[in-house]
Parts: structure tokens; C-alpha cells; sequence
């Protein structure tokens, strides 16, 4: 026989059965938070210090940040300052979902190192930016003229140019954005190589004199 | 039905991914590497098997007419709690994972398992229903993911295997179209074709 059940239950039954759900959801959200967000902080730190190749635990990211990194701003907004170069950081969309990074020059524009994450890509195609793999294409490239663009079939010898993540056709475009960006943003901070050149044939003329 | 065919079934005669045909969005999305297809694997077993335990233990008191509703309610709270506990306690999992939330509490296998099983049977019962299906669809998930990685891009578990091999040195190439979606979805008809050419009362007359 099938049971029939009255409206007002119907009405009560979904009306606890949120509430519950809700309240054991609000219960663990909120006991859990510092501990997340501690995480999220620390991966941060982790983030910033591995662009200029210190492989921090998560334990050790505080205190190798505070030794290594020096906070900067630029009309308000922030970037970071290392021993021999600076970070600047990266915001921008992917396909899915939000998409970051850090790309870090030394004194003479050169990228030294990158990382990037995201929040949502595709696991395998856009989601390949969060490897290892792909910050290393970064490396040795600058952004003196103009940003770096990611493209199918880069030029290795281009510095402006990546080579894409195939599969993620749409992730890639939008780090190309994300650089032209914070080129726009931060292109008085980025180091450049021809201002070193500059100042060393300033020097060499000084020393002549 | 016994106890053991629950457990077993789903790895044969009524896999969800075979012959439910269950749970192939994810399936597609997931398995272009192992390592995002094993813990998509993982996770969704452990929600169908909790979700399973849970709404039989709740299927007397649900009125049939919201009974979705709280089906979701139940495996979506489940979802999150666990993607919560996991960003708390391991966070690198949780970056893994936290991608498929979405698509575990879309799963077709979940709602599907929780419509026709775990609604009529007692609870161990549909623990078992639930680990089982769970079970079976990671196995077609795990042999995704492994072909696709090792033809797709040459590695497993992100260990250059083909380039270890030395292969790149005598002319081989990655095959490209391996890593897209499609590739996926003709693997699977492959393994369909397979499964029914050896269990032939499956096939549809």
C-alpha cells in the first residue's frame, strides 16, 4: 500500500530537513574556516616564494616570506620585491572560473620564474596551468615591450611568445589577458632589459670619462 | 537479490557507465589524466555509498512527491561537507577535487542509484548497491584515464613514461585528439562494444 502524506507535512518535512542541512553545514563551515584559511594564506606564500625558486612546505612558507619577500605598491596596487628582481601578480578568467599567478623578473627583465593556478579549469586541458610544466615555458621570456600572449606554435626564440595549452584553447586566452593586464597595470615596475643596457653604457662612458 | 551480486554486478552486467549508461558526462570530462580520474573516482564512490545509507534510513519518512528534492538536499550537503572537511585537513586533495563538486552532486549514477534502489531497499542493502556502482564506474574511469594519459600525453601519473621509453627518438608522436572529450566518448563505445559482444544477452534485439 502506498502511503499518502498531508500537505502540511510535505511543508514541515522540507522545512526541517533544510534547516538541518544547514545548520550541519554552518557548524563545520564555521569550525573549519581558520584552518582553511590558514591553508589558503600559506599556498599564497608557497606560491610567491616558488616563483623565485625557494620550494616552501606549507609549515615554512611564513617565515621563508618574511626573510625573502618585501611587500610593494604601485598607485595601490600591490606587487613584491625579491633580492635581484620583482613579482608582480596575476588575475584574471579562465573558461570556468577565476585563474592567478605570479611571474617574477630579475633586475634585468628577464622572467625568472612563474606559477599560475585557477580555481575551476578543466582537469588535463585549461587546468595544465597549474603545473610545473607550463610556468617553465614562462621562463627566460620578458615583458618589456609589450605583455607575453600564449600561442599555438610559439616561437621559442620569440621572448613575447608561449607556446598554448592544447585542449585549452580558451584558458590560454585568457592568460594572454590576464598578462596584457597587469603589463598595463604594472609596465612601470617590470624591469627591462634596454634600461640596463642604458645604464651600463652610462657607466662605460663615465668610466672613459 | 544477494548481497554479493550488489558488490559484483556492477563490475559486469549492470555496470552504470555499460549498461546503465550512467554517469558518461563526467566521464568524459575527467579522464583526459589518471590522477583527476582516480580521485573522481574515489569521491564518487564514497558519496553514493553514503548517500545510498542515508536516504534508505530516511525512505519511509519522505513524501514521494519532494522526494528528489531531498535526495539533492541530502547529496549535495554530503558533497559539501566533505569538500570542506578536505579544504581544512587536505588541502591538496581539495584542489583536486574541488572541481568535480559540481559534477559528483550532478552525477546521474547518484540520483539514479538513490531512485531505484536505496528508495525501496534496507539500509545495508543499499550500502552495498552504493559501493558496488561506485565501484564500477571507477573502473571504466580508471581505464579511461590510463589510456587516454599514456597515448594522450605520454605519461602516467604525470611520470614521463614514452619519453623514459625513449619513443620520441624513433618518430613517435603523441596523439592529440586522445586528450579531447570525443576521444573519450569513442573509447567508451569501444568498451560497450566489447562488453556486449562477450555478454550477448545484453544486446537490444
Amino acid at each position: 500500500m502506498k502511503k499518502t502524506f498531508s500537505n502540511r507535512y510535505i511543508f514541515i518535512y522540507s522545512a526541517v530537513l533544510v534547516v538541518v542541512a544547514a545548520l550541519i553545514l554552518t557548524v563545520v563551515a564555521v569550525s573549519l574556516k581558520p584552518a582553511q584559511e590558514k591553508n589558503q594564506q600559506a599556498e599564497t606564500k608557497q606560491m610567491i616564494l616558488k616563483t623565485i625558486g625557494i620550494d616552501a612546505t606549507r609549515d615554512n612558507a611564513a617565515e621563508l616570506y618574511a626573510q625573502n619577500i618585501q611587500e610593494a605598491d604601485l598607485k595601490g596596487e600591490p606587487y613584491f620585491t625579491f633580492k635581484g628582481g620583482v613579482i608582480i601578480p596575476l588575475r584574471g578568467t579562465g573558461l570556468w572560473g577565476p585563474i592567478w599567478g605570479y611571474l617574477a623578473f630579475d633586475d634585468g627583465g628577464t622572467v625568472v620564474g612563474a606559477v599560475f593556478d585557477h580555481k575551476g579549469e578543466t582537469p588535463g586541458l585549461g587546468g595544465e596551468i597549474s603545473t610545473d610544466k607550463f610556468a617553465q615555458r614562462f621562463v627566460g621570456k620578458e615583458m618589456c615591450e609589450e605583455p607575453i600572449r600564449l600561442k599555438k606554435n610559439a616561437d621559442k626564440d620569440n621572448p613575447y611568445e608561449v607556446d598554448a595549452i592544447s585542449g585549452g584553447t580558451m584558458t590560454s586566452n585568457g592568460v594572454t589577458a590576464m598578462l596584457a593586464t597587469a603589463y598595463e597595470k604594472y609596465s612601470d615596475v617590470i624591469p627591462c632589459h634596454e634600461d640596463c643596457e642604458a645604464i651600463s653604457a652610462l657607466m662605460m662612458e663615465e668610466e672613459e670619462q | 537479490m544477494k548481497n554479493t551480486d550488489l558488490i559484483k554486478l556492477p563490475f559486469s552486467k549492470n555496470n552504470p557507465i555499460l549498461v546503465q549508461v550512467l554517469g558518461v558526462c563526467s566521464c568524459l570530462a575527467v579522464t583526459a589524466q589518471l590522477k583527476p580520474a582516480v580521485v573522481m573516482a574515489v569521491s564518487v564512490t564514497v558519496v553514493v555509498a553514503l548517500s545510498n545509507l542515508i536516504i534508505s534510513l530516511m525512505r519511509n519518512t519522505i513524501p514521494p512527491r519532494i522526494r528528489i528534492i531531498v535526495q539533492l538536499v541530502v547529496v549535495s550537503t554530503l558533497v559539501v561537507l566533505v569538500d570542506q572537511v578536505l579544504k581544512a585537513y587536505m588541502y591538496d586533495v581539495s584542489k583536486q577535487l574541488s572541481v568535480f563538486v559540481g559534477l559528483i552532486i550532478t552525477n546521474c549514477i547518484v540520483m539514479g542509484r538513490l531512485e531505484a534502489f536505496a528508495m525501496v531497499q534496507k539500509p545495508w542493502p543499499s550500502l552495498l548497491d552504493g559501493l558496488g556502482n561506485g565501484l564500477g564506474y571507477s573502473v571504466i574511469l580508471i581505464v579511461l584515464g590510463f589510456v587516454r594519459e599514456l597515448f594522450g600525453s605520454g605519461t602516467l601519473w604525470g611520470y614521463p613514461v614514452v619519453e623514459k621509453l625513449g619513443l620520441y627518438n624513433i618518430g613517435y608522436e603523441n596523439n592529440g585528439l586522445m586528450i579531447m572529450p570525443p576521444m573519450a566518448l569513442i573509447l567508451v563505445g569501444l568498451i560497450i562494444w566489447w562488453h556486449r559482444s562477450r555478454n550477448k544477452d545484453l544486446v537490444e534485439q
